[in-house]
C-alpha cells in the first residue's frame, strides 16, 4: 500500500488494537499497582489545636451550609473560606485519595470511621473547642470516634416517607407505603445504594445492615418490585415533591422542612417514619491529614458548633444541628409536624445507622444496587 | 463544523439562485417555511423559559409572579459562584488560545505534508470527536491519577485542550482545503522564506477560520460539564460542575440566573467573532468559515 | 530541508499532544479494565478478565442496547428536523442565511444542564406544557412528560441537534447550483431533483451530522439522569456510577472499552468513508 494511501487497512488497525491489548493485559500481570498514588501521612501524631494558620477550603454537599456563616468568620478572624462541592460520598473520597488537599470534609459516620482507619484523618482533642458541652450526647463516644477525636457532628436526619396528604390516603407508617396504589407512577426511592437496599432489608425484616446473600437476593426483588411503583430513583427530593412529580417520596426529613417553605400549600405535605426501622444519619465535619490549614479547620468547627450560628445554620438548611441552639432551632420549625423532629437521646441504641465495615459486603451491596438499576 | 473537505467546487450559481423558468415548489416553500418556524419554535422555548425564569420574583419553576433580579444578585453576591465563573472563563480562553494554536498547525500538517505519518494522525485527530465524553474525562481522570498529578485548574485546562484540537482542526482543514499555495509560491519566488510565507501569507488568509475555530473553542470549554466533571480538584469548580452538584440536591432559580449569563458571555464571544473580521476590513465573516462555506 | 520535512513539521505538537494526552489515558482505560478493587477500595492493575465477563453479564446487554436505540432514535430525530430547516436556511435564507445559522446556534450556548433542567420545568407534572394544556381545557391532570424515554431522547435531540444542522448545512452550501438546475431539467418534479440531485450530493454531510450525534449520544448520561425514570438507565449512566459511586473503577473502565469497541466499528465506517473523500483530488489537495 502506497504510503500515501489514507486508508488504514481494516486488518492492521485490528492487528495493532489487538497488540496493545494483549501488551497491556500482559503488563498486568506484572502489576499490582494501585492506580492512585500514597499520600505522605505527617510525621507526628499530636492533636491540632484551633488557631489561624490560613485560608480553608470546604469540601462538603452542595447548599448544605448557609453562606452567612463562612462569611462570618470570614469577617471575624481575616480568612478566606471557600467551599466546593461533592454529590456523593465515594467521590468526595476518591478525589480525597487522590490527594486532593480539603480542610473540612463531610463524611457520614460510617465514611469518618473508614476514613480513620486509613489514617487520612487528623487528630485532635474536642475538649479543645469552645463550645463543645452543648454537642449531644448521642455523639460521646459513636463506635465511629470513641475517642471523639476525629469528628465533630454537623447534622443529622433520619430516613423516611413523605408524601402528598391530599393524593395518598391510607399510610400506615411502614416501608410497604412505598407502594402505595395512590402512588403508582409516580413515586419515588433515593438514589443512593444504602438508602435503597437498607429500606427493603427493613421491610423483609433483616438486619438493616445485612450482608447475607441469601436475604439481599430477597431485596433486591423487593426493590424489583418496588420499580415497578416507581417513576424514578433520585435524590432530587425537594425538587420532584415541590414539582409535584412525585407523591410519594422515600427523603430524608431535612427535605420535607425545605419543601414545606417553597411551596404555597406546606400543609398537604406529610412525613412519617416507618416502624420496621428508622435510619439514622449523621453528617460529620472532619480534617483531612492533607488540610492545608488544620488548626483554622478546627476552629471554623467551633464557630459553626456555636449556638447562635447552629441555629442560624438550621433555618437556612433546614436540617437539625445536635448541639445547642441547633436542637431549639429545629423544634420550633418542625413543631407542627413532631415525626419530623428526631430526639436522639431517646433513639439511643433503637436508631439504626448504616454500617459497611467489611469492603466485601460493600462490594456485594454496590453489586447489587447496580443489577437492580440496570434491570 | 464538518469533518468533511468540500466536495465539488462550484463553478458559477449558488445554491441561492432562483429560476426563472419554473415557479413551482421550489419557489414557494410554505411547508418548509413552517416547519422551519417550528423548529426554531422548539429550541427557543426552553431558551425563554430560562431567561424568563431568571428574571421571577418567587423561587419558583412553575409559575413566573412578576419581575425581579434578586437571582442575579444573589448570584453576583454568592463568592463561590463568582469564582466558578472566572475559573469557567479563565479555563475558556486559556482552552482556546492553546488548542486554536496546536490544532492550526494540525491541520496545516495533515493538509500540506504528504508523510507516511499522515493518516494515522488523521484518524488520531478524528477520533475524539466521536468520542463520547464520559469516555475522555474517565481517562483524563486516569492518567492524571497515575502520574499522580493532583487535579487542579490545570488538570482541567489541559483536558479540555485535548479535546478541542479535534475541533479546530476540523474547522481549519475545511478552509485550508479549498485555498491553494499559489500566493504562498509567488511569495517565494519573490524571496521569502517558507516560513515567512506562512506568516505572511498562509495564516492571514487562514485568520477568519482560525478565529471562527477559536470561539468555536470557547463556547464548548466554557459550557463543557463532563469532561470538567472528571477532572476538577480542589480549585474552585467551573460553572457547570457546580451547578451540577446543585441540580442533584434541589435547585435555585439562580442557575437560570447563572444559564442566561452564561449565555450572554458566548454569545458576545461569537459575536465579536462575526463582527471582527468585518472590522478588520476581511470579506468573509466567521460564520461562513464556521460552517464550512469558504469565501471568495 | 524538503518541503516534505517543513510540512511534516507542523503535524509534531498536535500529533504529540493527542497521542500522550488522548491515546495513552485511552490505554490506561483498556489497562485497568483487567484490574480490580482491593480491601480499601482502590484500583489496582491486574490480569483479571472478570470485569469482562461481569460486562457481557446479560443484565447489561439491555443497558447497551438501549443506549444504541436512544442514539439511534435521537440520529433520527436530528435528521428529521435538522434537514428541512437546513435546506431552509441553505435554499431560501438569501441575505440574512447568516443571521439564520447564527440564531440557530443560540440555544446551545446556554449551557447543557440549565437547558435540560429548563426541559423538566416544562415538561413537568405541574409544569408550564401542563398548565397550559390545562388552561385550555384539553387535559384535566397532568400528563407524564418527564421521567419516560420519549423525554430522554428529547433531552438527547436537544442537545445534539446542533451537531447535525450545522454539517448538512454545509455541504448544501457547497452545492453547485448549477447542479439543481440541470436537475429541474432531467427530473421536472422537486422531490425527484431532491432524492436524485440534493440527497446524494449531501451524503457527506448527513454522514457527518449522523456519526457526530450518534456516537457522543450513545455515552450521554446527564438526559438519562434528570429527565429519565427507573427503565431508561443507559450505559453512560452505569459507566458513572461505577467511577463515582460504586467506586469500581475497574469495572468502569471494562464496560467503558466494551462501549468504545462497539462504537468504533460504526467509526472506522465512517473514517474510511471521509478518508475516501478525501482523496478526491481536485478537492482536497491533500490527506
Amino acid at each position: 500500500m502506497s504510503p500515501l494511501d489514507p486508508r488504514l487497512s481494516r486488518r492492521q488497525l485490528f492487528r495493532a488494537g489487538a497488540g496493545g491489548a494483549l501488551g497491556l493485559y500482559g503488563l498486568g500481570a506484572l502489576g499490582g499497582c494501585t492506580v492512585e498514588r500514597p499520600i505522605d501521612k505527617p510525621e507526628s501524631t499530636a492533636p491540632i489545636k484551633p488557631e489561624i494558620d490560613g485560608d480553608i477550603l470546604l469540601y462538603n454537599w452542595a447548599q448544605y451550609m448557609d453562606p452567612a456563616i463562612k462569611q462570618g468568620f470570614s469577617d471575624k478572624y481575616g480568612v478566606e473560606v471557600n467551599e466546593i462541592n461533592f454529590d456523593n460520598l465515594e467521590a468526595m473520597v476518591t478525589k480525597l485519595r487522590a490527594g486532593g488537599q480539603y480542610d473540612i470534609i463531610w463524611p457520614s459516620t460510617e465514611y469518618a470511621y473508614r476514613l480513620h482507619q486509613e489514617g487520612l484523618l487528623h487528630r485532635f482533642d474536642r475538649a479543645s473547642l469552645s463550645n463543645a458541652d452543648g454537642i449531644s450526647s448521642f455523639y460521646d463516644g459513636g463506635w465511629w470516634d470513641p475517642e471523639n477525636e476525629y469528628t465533630v457532628p454537623y447534622a443529622y436526619y433520619t430516613t423516611g416517607i413523605a408524601w402528598r396528604n391530599d393524593i395518598v390516603s391510607g399510610m400506615t407508617g411502614s416501608w410497604n407505603d412505598l407502594t402505595n396504589p395512590d402512588g403508582a407512577g409516580k413515586m419515588f426511592i433515593l438514589d443512593d445504594f444504602q438508602e435503597a437496599i437498607g429500606e427493603a432489608n427493613l421491610i423483609n425484616g433483616w438486619d438493616l445492615n445485612t450482608a447475607d446473600p441469601n436475604e439481599l437476593d430477597v431485596s433486591k426483588q423487593t426493590l424489583l418490585d418496588q420499580k415497578e411503583f416507581a417513576r424514578g430513583i433520585s435524590t432530587n427530593s425537594t425538587q420532584n415533591l415541590v414539582n409535584g412529580t412525585a407523591v410519594i417520596h422515600q427523603a430524608w426529613n431535612g427535605d420535607i422542612v425545605n419543601v414545606r417553605n417553597q411551596v404555597d400549600n406546606p400543609e398537604d405535605f406529610s412525613y412519617e417514619t416507618c416502624k420496621e426501622g428508622v435510619p439514622v444519619g449523621s453528617d460529620l465535619m472532619c480534617i483531612p491529614i492533607t488540610a492545608r490549614s488544620p488548626g483554622t479547620a478546627l476552629k471554623f468547627m467551633d464557630w459553626v458548633i456555636q449556638p447562635d450560628n447552629a441555629a442560624q445554620n438550621v433555618m437556612w438548611n433546614g436540617y437539625p444541628q445536635p448541639v445547642d441552639g441547633g436542637k431549639q432551632a429545629f423544634a420550633s420549625l418542625v413543631k407542627d409536624e413532631p415525626s419530623i423532629d428526631v430526639n436522639l437521646e431517646a433513639l439511643g441504641d433503637g436508631g439504626m445507622e448504616y454500617r459497611l465495615d467489611n469492603p466485601d459486603d460493600r462490594a456485594l451491596w454496590n453489586q447489587v444496587w447496580t443489577e437492580v438499576k440496570a434491570s | 463544523m464538518t469533518g468533511v473537505p468540500p466536495t465539488a467546487v462550484g463553478t458559477g450559481r449558488r445554491f441561492g439562485r432562483r429560476s426563472r423558468t419554473r415557479e413551482d415548489a421550489f419557489d414557494r416553500p410554505r411547508f418548509l417555511k413552517l416547519y422551519s418556524g417550528l423548529v426554531y419554535l422548539y429550541l427557543f422555548i426552553p431558551i425563554a423559559v430560562v431567561v424568563l425564569f431568571s428574571f421571577n420574583s418567587v423561587k419558583s419553576l412553575q409559575s413566573f409572579q412578576g419581575f425581579s433580579t434578586q437571582w442575579y444578585s444573589d448570584f453576583l453576591n454568592d463568592p463561590t459562584l463568582r469564582e466558578s465563573l472566572f475559573v469557567s472563563l479563565r479555563i475558556a480562553v486559556i482552552t482556546m488560545v492553546i488548542a486554536t494554536i496546536i490544532g492550526t498547525a494540525l491541520a496545516i500538517g495533515l493538509v500540506r505534508a504528504r508523510t507516511r505519518w499522515s493518516p494515522a494522525a488523521n484518524i488520531l485527530m478524528l477520533i475524539p470527536l466521536v468520542t463520547p465524553e464520559i469516555v475522555a474525562g474517565v481517562s483524563a481522570l486516569l492518567i492524571f491519577s497515575q502520574l499522580g498529578i493532583q487535579l487542579s485548574f490545570w488538570t482541567i485546562v489541559i483536558a479540555h485542550i485535548t479535546f478541542s484540537i479535534s475541533y479546530v482542526t476540523v474547522v481549519v482543514r475545511g478552509r485550508l482545503a479549498s485555498m491553494g499555495d499559489e500566493v504562498e509560491q509567488a511569495a517565494m519566488d519573490l524571496g521569502a522564506t517558507r516560513f515567512q510565507a506562512v506568516r505572511l501569507v498562509l495564516l492571514p488568509e487562514l485568520w477568519p477560520a482560525i478565529v471562527a475555530a477559536g470561539l468555536l473553542t470557547f463556547a464548548l470549554s466554557f459550557d463543557d460539564f463532563v469532561l470538567s466533571f472528571f477532572t476538577t480538584g480542589e480549585d474552585a469548580q467551573p460553572l457547570p460542575v457546580r451547578i451540577w452538584s446543585a441540580i442533584r440536591f434541589g435547585v435555585s432559580p439562580t442557575i437560570n440566573a447563572i444559564g442566561t449569563l452564561m449565555m450572554v458571555v458566548s454569545l458576545t464571544a461569537v459575536v465579536a467573532a462575526v463582527l471582527l473580521p468585518r472590522f478588520f476590513g476581511r470579506k468573509e465573516s466567521g460564520i461562513k468559515v464556521l460552517t464550512g462555506q469558504e469565501g471568495g | 530541508m524538503s518541503d516534505r520535512a517543513f510540512w511534516s513539521r507542523f503535524l509534531l505538537p498536535g500529533g504529540l499532544w493527542l497521542l500522550l494526552l488522548f491515546a495513552v489515558p485511552i490505554c490506561l482505560v483498556l489497562a485497568l479494565s483487567f484490574g480490580y478493587t482491593d480491601d480499601l477500595g482502590r484500583a489496582v492493575y491486574s490480569n483479571t478478565l472478570a470485569n469482562y465477563t461481569d460486562a457481557f453479564d446479560p443484565l447489561y446487554i439491555p443497558v447497551l442496547l438501549r443506549s444504541i436505540g436512544y442514539a439511534l432514535a435521537t440520529a433520527v430525530l436530528c435528521l428529521l428536523l435538522g434537514y428541512p430547516i437546513a435546506y431552509y436556511i441553505a435554499r431560501y435564507g438569501g441575505r440574512r442565511k447568516h443571521l439564520l445559522i447564527a440564531l440557530l446556534v443560540i440555544p446551545f450556548f446556554v449551557n447543557y444542564l440549565v437547558r435540560t433542567y429548563a426541559w423538566v420545568a416544562l415538561l413537568a407534572d405541574e409544569g408550564l406544557l401542563n398548565s397550559a394544556l390545562k388552561d385550555v381545557g384539553l387535559i384535566d391532570t397532568g400528563i407524564q412528560f418527564v421521567n419516560t424515554p420519549y423525554a430522554v431522547i428529547g433531552g438527547l435531540v436537544y442537545g445534539y441537534l446542533v451537531f447535525m444542522i450545522l454539517p448538512i448545512y454545509a455541504s448544501l452550501e457547497r452545492m453547485d447550483g448549477a447542479l439543481i438546475e440541470a436537475g429541474k431539467d432531467l427530473f421536472g418534479k422537486p422531490s425527484r431533483v431532491f432524492l436524485h440531485v440534493t440527497l446524494p450530493q449531501t451524503k457527506q454531510g448527513i454522514l457527518a451530522g449522523c456519526v457526530l450525534v450518534f456516537l457522543p449520544a450513545v455515552g450521554d448520561f446527564v438526559s438519562a439522569q434528570l429527565l429519565g425514570g427507573p427503565d431508561t438507565y443507559m450505559v453512560g449512566n452505569l459507566i458513572q456510577d461505577q467511577f463515582f459511586a460504586a467506586s469500581n473503577w475497574p469495572f468502569g473502565s471494562a464496560l467503558t472499552v466494551v462501549m468504545m469497541l462497539f462504537l468504533s466499528i460504526w467509526m472506522l465506517g465512517y473514517l474510511r468513508s471521509a478518508a475516501r473523500e478525501a482523496r478526491d483530488p481536485v478537492a482536497a489537495g491533500g490527506v
